[in-house]
């Protein structure tokens, strides 16, 4: 938990992050991977984020190459510093991705799951859906999964 | 005993398609649940399927009174990864382009806001504003609503002759000293309408993570022109205005005070624009592999778009759009609880609902 104590102590200044443990690409503050955080997980970050008052943003989902399963992205803000935190799921064409829900922990993640969930057929435990975007009938992962697009 | 009232899909409170279905007793509204997804478009599935010129025609149709803002975000997304920075004449022009939208999109939500009060005298003074401003939109970039100011490297039109432009925005900023902002803030009918009712907590904004005027009606201060600036708005002073009432009457007046801001931005961008080019020209782009994201204070609050790319391939692999009324939507569950079953479209409309931002 280094990395997010690193943003507790400096994320609600604007001073700058430890750059050993931030790397900013596109736009984005990046938490890097090291082996203090490697196992973090998503409900990890989004406790740590609500603790220092940061203001979720949105999950960004991508489908990887070939059966190596979906990347994650998801974005906090923190007076005007955009953080990001990256998560890879398993989940080849017609599996089940799963990653666990925030919902409960960040309110704000509500609609973008269910959205991600119609969108990819990425499921987050933890939690229930009610359609979003989609009516009955339609099949989640419709809209922008490969293997279900097509 | 409780009843359910279902409002809409069809226009229950603004000519966009959404749902509200309430839970009442009395006339009292206990609890509802939003219904969104009836104009679903697929924008972000489509994007995929456009070139790096074509994609900038698509998403400017995201949003129907936000459109310079969402090319402005997709062109500063696409210009992180060609590595090309706009000249400081563009940067400044995207300032007055989009300041002019936040301007003729503030007005005409208060236009709407005044009609559901029933406030119809209002109502035409406020679109007769706005034309004014529409004028001006029309005089810069041709076209009154998709205006195709945005490329890579800048902007697509100059503004010819800045300073001619300085005389409406103060005669803008007179109109709504003199006519809108102290009807909204003293008529009897404008605050027996507003005041109390809707109300967001401060704690509950949070939570919902709103954005925009209403976190801004909420008590929370926060605006990316200030905190994260981007084209020319680190060069600009002004300021954000905070009202911590939450309700509807203070959703207006943040969005009323913004207008005097917005004006005295344009002020400062128009008579400081710098001379020299507004975009970079036939400069051969290209895109790097990778993910860039960019964020916009729109007029409903935050945007923000991640646009992903593989090196060498003329479309993007992912474009991913985040606005505002997307995360602002759902506080209205919040709002209209305890609320009177015949304020709740007022309250709906409050938040400044774009559905087609929400079903792109």
């Amino acid at each position: 938990m280094t990395v997010l104590e690193n943003v507790t102590k400096n994320g609600t200044a604007r001073e700058p992050l430890n750059l050993d443990q931030w790397s900013l690409e596109g736009g984005v503050w990046w938490m890097k991977r090291s082996d203090d955080n490697e196992s973090v997980s998503v409900r990890e970050v989004a406790t740590a984020m609500s603790a220092i008052g940061a203001r979720f943003i949105t999950i960004t989902a991508y489908q990887l190459p070939g059966a190596e399963g979906f990347r994650l992205e998801y974005h906090w803000d923190v007076e005007g510093r955009l953080l990001g935190f990256s998560f890879n799921i398993a989940g080849a064409a017609n599996d089940g991705a799963n990653i666990e829900s925030i919902v409960d922990i960040c309110e704000a993640a509500d609609w973008i799951e269910r959205e991600v969930h119609e969108g990819f057929g990425i499921n987050f435990t933890g939690r229930e859906y009610e359609p979003l975007l989609l009516r009955e009938g339609d099949t989640p992962g419709m809209n922008l999964r490969d293997e279900v697009k097509k | 005993m409780s009843y359910e009232i279902p409002m809409g899909p069809y226009h229950p409170a603004l000519e966009e398609p959404y749902k509200l279905d309430m839970v009442c007793v009395g006339e009292t509204v206990q609890d509802a649940k939003l219904h969104i997804g009836f104009n679903f478009r697929g924008i972000e599935h489509l994007a995929e399927t456009r070139n790096y010129i074509q994609v900038i025609a698509l998403m400017e149709r995201v949003c129907g009174i936000c459109s310079f803002i969402h090319t402005l975000t997709l062109c500063q997304a696409m210009e992180e990864l060609t590595g090309v920075t706009p000249p400081p004449r563009a940067q400044y022009i995207r300032v007055v382009m989009g300041e002019l939208e936040r301007l003729h999109s503030h007005v005409l939500w208060a236009g709407i806001a005044a009609k559901l009060m029933g406030f119809k005298t209002m109502f035409m003074t406020c679109f007769a504003l706005r034309e004014k401003v529409m004028d001006v939109l029309q005089a810069i970039s041709g076209n009154r609503v998709n205006y195709s100011m945005n490329c890579i490297g800048g902007v697509n039109r100059d503004v010819e002759n800045p300073l001619a432009l300085v005389e409406m925005v103060n005669e803008l900023e007179r109109e709504m000293v003199r006519t809108i902002i102290p009807i909204f803030t003293t008529s009897s009918t404008a605050r027996s309408r507003c005041a109390g009712i809707g109300v967001l907590t401060h704690e509950k904004a949070i939570a919902c993570g709103v954005v925009g005027p209403v976190a801004r009606s909420s008590g929370i201060a926060q605006d990316l022109r200030r905190d994260a600036p981007y084209a020319a708005y680190g060069e600009m002073e002004f300021d954000v205005p905070v009202e911590q009432g939450g309700d509807v009457r203070a959703r207006l007046l943040v969005r009323a005070l913004e207008i005097m801001e917005s004006c005295r931005i344009l002020r400062q961008a128009l008579s400081g624009m710098p001379h020299g080019e507004i975009n970079i020209g036939d400069t051969k782009l290209n895109f790097r592999t990778g993910t860039a994201t960019s964020r916009v204070e729109a007029p409903r609050g935050e945007v923000m778009y991640s646009v992903s790319w593989k090196e060498g391939s003329r479309n993007p692999s992912r474009v991913h759009v985040r606005t505002p009324t997307f995360v602002n939507m759902p506080s209205v569950r919040w709002m209209v609880q305890g609320a009177r079953l015949a304020d709740t479209p007022l309250i709906q409309a409050s938040v400044d609902p774009c559905y087609s931002c929400t079903d792109r």
